[in-house]
């Protein structure tokens, strides 16, 4: 456990960008607010409307963090084993009683659990530095929204939710990652992208059919639809937050999709056989 | 107390990659408390030898070293074994505290006031990022962290490639000084034998993946002899069945194995071969046809 905590501390050491680009993309948000025009029409419309625009507040503050840390993460993952390798420090780390499953489990703990959890805490300071600025700038009149607590607990609770959903439902992808990483000795990105493009078109050419793709594209995309209710009742556009958020997570759903635990043996294989690279290889 | 059964032991260690033999049934032992040099050309098969005892690859044929199955246990075997594999491998993002603190956090026999000790003698700041040192400093830095282990087994596999002189005699200077002693065990390559020469006390030959001489340097005076033949003698010299000649500088000089030492004798002035010049011999004349 005491070694897990080093090989972490030691993740952050080599990777800064993992707390200065949240950081950034802060202060970029808070010198907008202070700086930038607010609209103070939309602050003085009536309570239903500015509740609707509390709710855009928070999913553009936390979209924005959250497309940065997912772009963020698929690096650090790509480079996590790749980097050691050709910078050699991987023969330094070896003579450490460190065993490989170890330093490959806090590459992905730290790619999948200690980044989104450094964004998650980026995007709450920065909403609520930036609420508060705003607030002042537009003397409280739209306060009384971003104030409102429910709708702070609403954004941390979905925001957890999805980070613990997430790790389940995008460990294949994760596990390909670090599996490439482990494997590359040049190129990680086109080495990551290239065999998936080449089963697809393969399939495409001499089956003529688009299975892989589907399942590729579900993949990418379906995490949302795994992890909640749906059809989703909910739209920022009606603005029916308040009734509805507690309702949207379906956990039971699902932990029991069948989807879910394939994906985790497949990431699971991926990730062991990251670790098998990991013990035989020390060049790029 | 030290125990007499050897640190390392390889029977039969073979490795290929592809159809390119690194290793052809390799044998050797290493006992506790030498200092043994696995010497040999540019792709003898010196590195994948090292590799194979540090559990950094894998291997075929029989191989334990402290006790331990390297690849199977290299992170048990990383407690009582270290390892600096060429130079200049630590991280350019790591500071020189940093580098302390995470093997003392991680490594539990080493000990933090000597690395310390050590970086203090030279002007090295805490503060330092890898990076902004030079190959030399670099290599101090891996050199203290290193001798701070209380490790039984030390690796060395070309620990000075590309540094200067002056860093060269300061590496094995405090390899000497500061870390060696009747408890340490250490397995150096390089093939920069004249440098290491003084510092053996066993060497190990290899060549094309195969060892062509395991002997303790103070064997090899009574093992060898290297004849300065006047050319008059040269056809009673050869029938004594040199293994090697080589002539330079007008002379003619013919390595023996084994050789009765009265009959060299008459033939010219008997010396002992150097490291190197044994190294030389020996290699050339197993690529002899």
């Amino acid at each position: 456990m005491n070694d897990f905590i080093w090989l972490v501390r030691r993740e952050f050491w080599e990777n800064k960008a993992i707390w200065v680009l949240p950081a950034c993309i802060g202060s970029l948000m808070v010198v907008a607010g202070l700086f930038g025009k607010v609209e103070i029409a939309v602050l003085h419309a009536n309570p239903e409307q500015s509740e609707q625009a509390g709710a855009l507040f928070f999913a553009a503050v936390g979209g924005i963090f959250w497309a940065a840390m997912g772009i963020y993460s698929v690096w650090y993952l790509l480079d996590s084993l790749y980097a050691e390798r050709k910078d050699r420090s991987v023969l330094f780390f070896k003579s450490m009683p460190l065993t490989d499953s170890a330093t490959v489990f806090s590459k992905l703990f730290v790619g999948v659990i200690a980044i989104p959890l450094v964004y998650f805490f980026a995007a709450d300071l920065t909403a609520l530095l930036v609420a508060f600025v705003i607030s002042v700038r537009a003397r409280l009149a739209f306060g009384n929204v971003l104030w409102h607590p429910e709708l702070w607990l609403q954004a941390q609770a979905l925001w957890l939710y999805v980070i613990a959903t997430g790790v389940l439902w995008y460990l294949p992808i994760v596990g390909w990652l670090l599996l490439v990483s482990a494997w590359a000795k040049r190129a990680v990105i086109l080495q990551a992208l290239l065999p998936p493009l080449a089963i697809m078109l393969a399939e495409l050419l001499f089956l003529g059919t688009r299975v892989s793709c589907i399942v590729l594209r579900d993949r990418i995309l379906g995490g949302g639809y795994a992890a909640f209710h749906h059809p989703i009742q909910w739209s920022l556009v009606t603005g029916e937050m308040t009734p509805g958020v507690w309702q949207l997570p379906d956990p039971v759903g699902f932990l029991s999709s069948a989807d879910v635990w394939i994906g985790v043996l497949v990431g699971a294989a991926f990730i062991a056989g990251a670790v098998q690279l990991r013990k035989r290889r020390t060049d790029a | 107390m030290m125990s007499s059964s050897p640190l390392v032991e390889a029977r039969g260690l073979s490795k290929r990659y592809g159809s390119f033999v690194a290793l052809d049934r390799a044998d050797f032992i290493v006992q506790p408390g030498r200092i043994v040099g696995l010497i040999g050309p540019n792709g003898a098969g010196k590195t994948t030898a090292l590799r194979a005892l540090l559990g950094l690859t894998t291997y075929e044929g029989e191989l334990s070293v402290l006790g331990r199955e390297p690849f199977a246990e290299r992170a048990l075997l990383m407690q009582e074994a270290s390892f600096i594999a060429d130079v200049a491998v630590l991280p350019a993002w790591l500071r020189v505290q940093q580098a302390i603190d995470f093997v003392a956090g991680v490594h539990p026999r080493f000990r933090r006031e000597r690395a310390e000790a050590l970086l203090a003698k030279t002007d090295i700041g805490m503060r330092r990022r890898i990076g902004e040192l030079s190959k030399g400093m670099k290599t101090m830095v891996h050199l203290a962290l290193t001798m701070a282990i209380d490790a039984r087994l030390l690796v060395l596999d070309e620990p000075t490639l590309g540094l200067d002189i002056i860093a060269r005699r300061g590496f094995y200077d405090a390899l000497v000084n500061d870390y060696m002693d009747d408890t340490r065990t250490i397995v150096i390559t390089t093939h920069q034998v004249e440098e290491v020469e003084n510092l053996l006390t066993d060497v190990l030959f290899i060549d094309k993946g195969r060892i062509v001489l395991d002997c303790s340097v103070e064997d090899i005076g009574a093992r060898y002899a290297a004849v300065e033949v006047l050319d008059d003698r040269i056809a009673a010299a050869r029938a004594e069945r040199p293994f090697y000649e080589r002539r330079a500088l007008g002379k003619t000089l013919l390595y023996f194995e084994g050789a009765d030492r009265q009959k060299l004798e008459g033939l010219g002035e008997i010396g002992v071969p150097s490291v190197a010049d044994l190294f030389v011999a020996k290699v050339s004349a197993e690529r002899a046809p």
